[in-house]
């Protein structure tokens, strides 16, 4: 199963509306960074809203996918994070305070360019 | 319902059958869904961790009912190579694997009873409890 | 038979149930008159319940139906709801050992029969008081469990204030159970009004300790995570002092003295302005 990335100008947009295995996960993350580096994205937004739980698998695999893009030059934003699952991260120790975050997609937007552009 | 199901945890696709199972379970039982994301998450990461340290060993989940206090449990039983420092594993941070050291004290966490038993050789049982509020 | 009693002693209690319900009454009587004196006005109430209270014992000696048809239980909340206290049930169970014992004890010289006598009553009241205590208990359960949800659901709203601005003020102590809960309001609120900061007001929580800047620190860290900026406002002398005294680090998250300093903060945030028209 892959994640389908979406190119809009220089961002790359991703929804994520799967139940995640560790191997879709990963296979998610290499495909981002090679996407990332065929179009020279600056920016990129990864929509979870319709993820239902993180475990701390998946939230380092996320984790990582951030460092990992900004090592490249590409800002990423996650957004639409469920309450459920802010709660489940909190629970399990993890507040990822490094990663960037927004309510939806359009904000996730307005961060990235306000972020590379101011 | 009131007997337990249980999944074979071998593979990684395992860790997702386990988690489906206990979400179902979850909301049949009239969990929120908060709850029902801290039950599926603790499921998770125990099958994730027989998955990595035991190779094979499986997850059952029962609904439980003490003097008419209702509630989930989940069992995670291997036949691993057992945990040698039951402290250590209880600690923030503290990993083998290279994840997070989030697994076993974020487990405790997210429910609300949490026991485990392992002897190095022969293998771990977990088990944890969620009440319905 | 448990709660059974021996036929003679039956016969015998029957036999003299006006001198036995005298006695007990004025039992009775000096218990409320000593200990329930604040209550007056449960008192009138009470002389019918003497009554039946007296009347369901003697029918309970003749059938012994404890559990069975519940009118023991019925009899036992009734009493309870009407405010009289459970002392008066069990000082009542009490005062009927005694004056039956007295009675038989009168009647029998034999030592022998009566340390039987004695089991036998024993073992005829001992039920009746264990199910009077597992009733009130139960009750109590009950109304503190109900309180308990009406303090929770008082607890915690989220106001949406302006535009993408909540505010959350926290009244009183918070424990873990309580800190579950604003953080579920929080969250969804945060959702529902889509709120771009949201200011949690700690002006009316009387006791900062680790705990509870715990409870906050794990909140403003979701608020976060669903993409929206917790400022903490209400942080009087004492709170500040606390705080750094017990080595508590809020350093990673944005802190204001009182509400209306945080709520320009979270206007320049998101871009707003108050104008005013004079």
């Amino acid at each position: 199963m892959r994640i389908p990335i979406l190119k809009l100008h220089e961002y790359l947009l991703i929804t994520i509306q799967v139940e995640m295995d560790d191997q879709t996960a990963l296979q998610f993350q290499e495909d981002l960074l090679n996407k990332i580096h065929d179009t020279g994205a600056k920016g990129v937004v990864i929509d979870l809203t319709s993820v239902d739980m993180i475990d701390s698998f998946i939230a380092k695999v996320l984790g990582d996918v951030v460092r990992m893009s900004k090592l490249m030059g590409a800002q990423v934003v996650l957004t639409g994070i469920q309450p459920a699952v802010a709660i489940t991260l909190i629970d399990l120790g993890i507040s990822m305070r490094e990663v960037s975050t927004a309510l939806d997609l359009e904000q996730g937007l307005d961060k990235l360019r306000l972020e590379l552009e101011g | 319902m009131d007997i337990q199901s249980c999944v074979e945890v071998r593979n990684e696709w395992d860790i997702v059958s386990a988690r489906q199972l206990g979400r179902n379970m979850a909301k049949e039982l009239g969990f929120g869904n908060v709850d029902q994301a801290r039950i599926t998450t603790a499921i998770s990461e125990l099958a994730r961790n027989i998955y990595l340290y035991a190779g094979r060993g499986k997850i059952c989940i029962e609904p439980i009912d003490q003097l008419g206090k209702k509630g989930l449990r989940i069992i995670a039983l291997d036949n691993g190579p057992g945990i040698r420092e039951i402290r250590k594993v209880m600690e923030d941070g503290y990993t083998t694997s290279g994840g997070l050291g989030a697994g076993l004290p974020g487990v405790k966490r997210l429910m609300d009873e949490f026991s485990i038993e392992s002897t190095v050789d022969v293998g771990t049982e977990i088990s944890a409890t969620k009440w319905l509020r | 038979m448990q709660g059974k009693l021996d036929n003679l002693i039956v016969q015998m209690i029957n036999e003299n149930q006006e001198t036995l319900k005298n006695n007990w009454l004025n039992e009775v009587n000096i218990f409320k008159e000593k200990e329930l004196a604040g209550a007056i006005t449960t008192l009138k109430l009470s002389e019918e319940i003497d009554q039946q209270f007296f009347e369901l014992l003697i029918k309970h000696i003749n059938y012994h139906d404890i559990s069975k048809d519940g009118t023991l239980d019925q009899f036992f909340d009734q009493v309870l709801h009407t405010g009289l206290p459970l002392r008066y049930l069990t000082q009542g169970l009490q005062a009927a050992r005694r004056v039956i014992l007295n009675l038989l004890v009168e009647t029998e010289s034999d030592k022998e029969k009566l340390a039987a006598v004695y089991r036998e009553i024993d073992r005829w009241l001992d039920p009746i008081l264990n199910r009077v205590v597992e009733n009130s208990s139960q009750i109590w359960e009950r109304t503190v469990s109900i309180q308990k949800t009406a303090l929770l659901e008082l607890s915690a709203p989220l106001i949406p204030v302006f535009q993408n601005i909540s505010v959350m003020p926290l009244i009183g102590s918070i424990d873990t159970e309580r800190a579950k809960l604003i953080m579920e309001n929080l969250l969804n609120g945060v959702i529902k009004y889509r709120s771009e900061v949201v200011l949690i007001d700690i002006t009316g929580v009387p006791v900062v300790d680790t705990m509870v800047a715990h409870h906050i620190i794990q909140a403003a860290d979701a608020v976060r995570l669903l993409g929206s900026t917790c400022i903490l406002v209400g942080i009087r002398p004492e709170i500040a002092q606390t705080i750094v005294s017990l080595g508590i680090d809020l350093s990673q998250f944005p802190t204001k003295s009182t509400l209306q300093k945080g709520m320009e903060n979270a206007l320049e945030i998101t871009n707003q302005q108050l104008i005013s028209n004079k």
